[in-house]
């Protein structure tokens, strides 16, 4: 062998040498220095975690009757049976959904590596269509029925506005956080309460999600199932409602609705209920009218958005109505409680009265004489609240109006977006006017409702409760009990007095006497209750909404609670545009009252003879 | 009876290396295919290849028997015999992934391509022996040249861009033992440097290229092939320093890996032994490429010595490629590891080669009279 040649051979082992340095420092960055970051790519490539999800909690009304549920819903799935999808099953199932093959074919290539999930094709399908896929079976390759829960809402429309209803969730980063940080955690699509119960009691209807840990292979078919975590179900609730007592409230207002309409009313559309217990704050209906159906409110809710009754609001709390008349038990608290007027003192009511240029009147101008404090308040005289308010003034007037719990949210937490209502005063038409002053016919104005006061029905039967109770303001609820999936009680409501009104016991009975003789012979609401088992007191009200056009009707009021003696419910009733009192309102009111007392409502039949006498 | 000096002379390290391989590919292989669906039996490629081995030893032997300075006399038939084959290949073989490599004969898949490697070895150490290393002008590497280009052609029609490279590499590496003039070897080098613009754009398919430069940035393809690659270099680095141990390969087992018992064994044997396994894999394969050289260094002639220079570039460029590939710092271009990956032709072929070195080992000094 030549030197060239040895020469040759040694630098081809030298080429050797350096080969198997390069390959060996290749394999030591891969495996030594970066081995934990190829060991977290090996963990994610094999590991697939699956939400499972938790049924959401029930609820239930105050005689544990099921209003809201879950109800299995049908479901389609394609699932990956190890040798990719079928063509022919994708055709056949395209043409049962009604689906575009392409669509399916689309969502196939969407799913990528996640062919451990069942991709899921359509939801809440037809149980014909299912009888149909199930036929088939056989051919069917890879089709999963599955079973998804979907929010069943028993009574439909009824109590729409108390539940609420689930969305989408379409969740910004920073509201993601905001429930991060609470201990939840949403997913987008995720279903989330948007109003009513549904929303505020979201956290304890969800539930906790499970999760289920899969081995996957290279295309993301499961291998084997690891690690399971139960998912928790949501809480149950039980509401202080009674259904057949809010069946009731919805028919009825439906029904006088319908009445002053084919009356000729054509104003008429909304109204709106609030029963409460006076003695717990304890809501045990309310209803806005008109409702709306909780079981298709996604696919109606563009329609329902354009409808000028905007039925998704919940009026009853949100709703801002001039009170009117029933406003008048305040003044009179003022009056009596400072000392201004005793309760005997006569005015005598002409019918028509001028005071600083500005003449008012009672009703139709009619004149009702002498009257006291009692008579005044049974008659609803406008002139005797005139001379009262001017007496007291509108400072006292409004102070008298926020101890009856007016010009802040009467304090419903369980459900969202409770309003506080507006007490007509000196400071707020400062503001609303930028400036102006209060003059004496503001005060008059404002003595019987009307001027700048306006507050949500819930406001105005918290106020009936507090003068029936005693002073006491509780706080209104909803939710009586929170009970988990295994039937523990996790929260129960205890009634919250959230302050006493700062009104003598004295004063409070007096104007309890006198809304004892609004439904007593004589008073503007006696007619309606004479046919009840027990004593009502209560106050009409119609209050004039827009004085600019004339000839809509006023709005119809009714706040009441009854028995007299011992009260039980408070019963607050408005019609929107509903004419005066006792044309809508106060019939309404006492058919619930009917209704709660004797388990029947004969105010139906009466309501036939009265059209039949007009 | 072979004389007792050459039995003296038989390199049984040479030998206990290639059992290491081979049992290091036979444990790695079992792994690898024992889960395959459809298999009838878990051993099912572990036997066939043990056959295989059992097979080639007894060549390797056979290969040591006689002088294998005999060779020369037959190398132009070997020559010829295996262009027929790859010329066959091309209108026989049955297609397999696009490409025509093999030819069924009863249960044995005859691969010419692994042959073409060894003829060529053989058919280059005859041409240049004759030289006896005083090479003076490109006359003196035209036949050489044209010798290897046939074949190299032909493998490359198939197609199999790798072992068409393997031959490249073979004739240049032998050219540069034979004492070739640099400035010819920089023409060479030039040459083929000139040629590779001209074959990316006549002569590769789209696949080829991608594949050839999917290794610069195997995440640019996170689905098809540089996911393979990603999948690959993920089992050897997640194998970390001592590996997740014999059989525990995720990859293989979640079938992430691609062709994990031909390609890419090494992937599987990466993860499964860890790096202190790798660093012991690749010191059995240097000191095989060394005790060839050595055994090369000392032959009693031009031609042995050129014989085993030859085998151990063919090694040495086959584990760089191979193992570079799943390492991603060479090109994915489908080499085999020798006696690692399942191949039987290779396994054949390999064994061979190792025999033939032998041979040369056997015979280095010469016989004195």
């Amino acid at each position: 062998m030549t030197k060239l040649m040895l020469h040759r051979v040694r630098m081809i082992f030298i080429m050797v040498i350096a080969i198997f340095i390069l390959l060996s420092g290749r394999l030591a960055y891969l495996q030594i220095l970066r081995h934990d970051y190829y060991w977290n790519r090996s963990e994610k490539n094999r590991y697939a975690r699956v939400t499972l999800s938790a049924p959401r909690g029930e609820i239930f009304d105050r005689e544990g009757r099921l209003l809201v549920t879950n109800r299995p819903g049908f479901g389609v799935s394609l699932m990956d049976m190890g040798d990719g999808y079928d063509r022919e099953t994708i055709e056949f199932l395209s043409e049962l959904l009604e689906m575009e093959t392409e669509e399916i074919y689309q969502a196939i290539r969407g799913q990528l590596y996640m062919r451990y999930l069942p991709l899921q094709l359509k939801n809440n399908i037809p149980f014909e269509t299912i009888a149909r896929i199930s036929e088939h079976r056989w051919r069917l390759k890879g089709v999963d029925i599955a079973v998804r829960p979907i929010r069943d809402y028993r009574e439909g429309s009824t109590a729409a506005h108390i539940f609420g209803y689930l969305g989408q969730a379409e969740i910004d980063e920073y509201t993601r956080e905001l429930w991060a940080a609470a201990g939840y955690r949403y997913k987008e699509g995720d279903l989330v309460g948007q109003d009513g119960i549904e929303r505020v009691w979201e956290p304890w209807l969800r539930g906790q999600d499970g999760e289920q840990l899969i081995e996957t292979n290279y295309l993301g078919q499961a291998i084997n199932y690891l690690d399971r975590r139960e998912p928790v179900p949501g809480h149950n609730l039980y509401l202080t409602m009674d259904l057949d007592l809010q069946r009731v409230v919805e028919e009825t207002l439906a029904r006088w609705v319908r009445i002053i309409r084919e009356e000729g009313n054509k104003h008429a559309g909304r109204a709106v209920a609030v029963v409460l217990d006076p003695n717990s704050g304890a809501i045990l209906a309310m209803a806005s009218y008109p409702s709306f159906d909780l079981n298709t409110v996604r696919q109606d809710y563009n329609l329902l958005q354009d409808d000028p009754l905007k039925p998704l609001n919940n009026i009853a709390i949100q709703g801002y109505y001039p009170i009117g008349s029933t406003f008048k038990m305040v003044t009179g608290t003022a009056v009596l409680e400072e000392g201004l007027f005793r309760e005997r003192d006569i005015i005598t009511c002409p019918g028509v009265i001028t005071l600083y240029n500005d003449t008012k009147s009672c009703y139709r101008n009619h004149a009702h004489g002498p009257v006291n404090f009692f008579d005044a308040l049974a008659v609803s005289c406008n002139i005797y609240f005139y001379q009262a308010g001017l007496e007291a003034g509108i400072d006292k007037i409004a102070h008298y109006a926020r101890e009856y719990g007016f010009g802040s949210p009467a304090g419903l937490t369980d459900l969202p977006f409770e309003k506080g209502g507006i007490v007509a005063s000196r400071e707020y038409k400062a503001v609303a006017t930028r400036g102006e002053a209060w003059y004496p016919g503001d005060t008059m104005s404002a003595a019987i409702g009307q001027s700048y006061n306006s507050f949500t029905p819930l406001q105005l039967a918290n106020y009936a409760a507090i003068i029936a109770n005693g002073g006491i303001h509780y706080r209104p609820y909803l939710v009586q009990q929170v009970v988990d999936s295994q039937g523990r009680t996790v929260k129960e409501t205890v009634p919250e007095a959230i302050r006493r009104a700062q009104v003598s016991d004295r004063t409070l009975a007096l104007v309890r006497q006198a809304m004892r003789r609004v439904a007593q012979p004589g008073g503007t609401a006696w007619y309606r209750f004479s046919r009840l088992p027990v004593a009502v007191a209560g106050k009409t009200g119609s209050a004039q909404v827009d004085v600019i056009e004339r000839g809509i009707p006023s709005h119809s009021l009714f706040t009441g609670y009854a028995p007299y003696e011992k009260p039980e419910i408070v019963v607050a009733v408005i019609f929107e545009h509903g004419g005066m009192g006792e044309s809508s309102a106060v019939p309404a009111a006492a058919e619930i009252m009917e209704y709660y007392f004797t388990g029947t409502i004969e105010g139906v039949m009466d309501t036939n003879a009265r059209s039949a006498a007009d | 009876m072979p004389d007792r000096r050459l039995i003296k002379n038989f390199d049984y390290t040479l030998v206990l290396l290639v059992m290491a391989l081979y049992a290091a590919g036979a444990l790695t292989l079992y792994s690898a295919t024992r889960g395959l669906d459809g298999l009838p039996d878990p051993l099912h490629f572990v036997k066939r290849q043990a056959l295989f081995f059992g097979v080639g030893l007894a060549c390797m032997l056979a290969a040591c028997l006689m002088d294998y300075i005999n060779l020369t006399n037959w190398t132009r038939y070997l020559y010829a015999g295996n262009l027929l084959l790859l010329a066959l290949v091309l209108l026989l073989g049955h297609e397999v992934k696009g490409a025509k490599r093999w030819i069924q004969i009863g249960i044995f898949d005859l691969q010419p391509s692994e042959i073409a490697k060894l003829v060529l070895i053989i058919t280059l150490a005859k041409l240049l022996a004759e030289k006896e290393g005083k090479f003076s002008g490109f006359q003196d590497i035209f036949i050489p040249l044209i010798a290897t280009l046939v074949p190299m052609g032909l493998i490359f029609l198939q197609p199999d861009l790798g072992t068409s490279l393997v031959l490249a590499a073979v004739l240049m590496g032998m050219l540069y033992v034979t004492g070739l003039h640099r400035r010819f070897l920089l023409a060479l080098c030039l040459a083929g440097a000139a040629a590779a613009p001209l074959s990316w754009f006549f002569l590769l398919k789209d696949y080829h290229k991608a594949r050839l430069l999917l290794f610069l940035n195997p995440e640019l393809d996170p689905t098809g092939l540089g996911w393979q690659l990603m999948q690959s270099m993920i089992g050897i680095g997640s194998g970390g320093p001592f590996g997740r141990g014999l059989f525990n390969s995720t990859q293989v087992r979640l079938q992430f890996l691609p062709e994990p018992h031909t390609d890419f064994i090494f992937s599987v044997f990466g993860e499964e032994m860890g790096f202190a396994g790798a660093a012991v894999l690749l010191l059995l394969f240097f000191l095989l490429i060394y005790r060839i050289l050595w055994i090369g260094a000392h032959s009693k002639d031009q031609f042995g010595a050129l014989l085993c220079c030859g085998v151990a570039i063919m090694f040495t460029f086959q584990v760089l490629v191979n193992i570079g590939m799943t390492i991603s710092i060479m090109p994915v271009t489908g080499l085999p590891l020798p006696f690692l990956s399942y191949g039987n032709n290779a396994l054949l072929v390999n064994l061979i080669a190792v025999g033939l070195v032998l041979n040369a080992g056997m015979r280095r000094h010469k016989i004195q009279f």
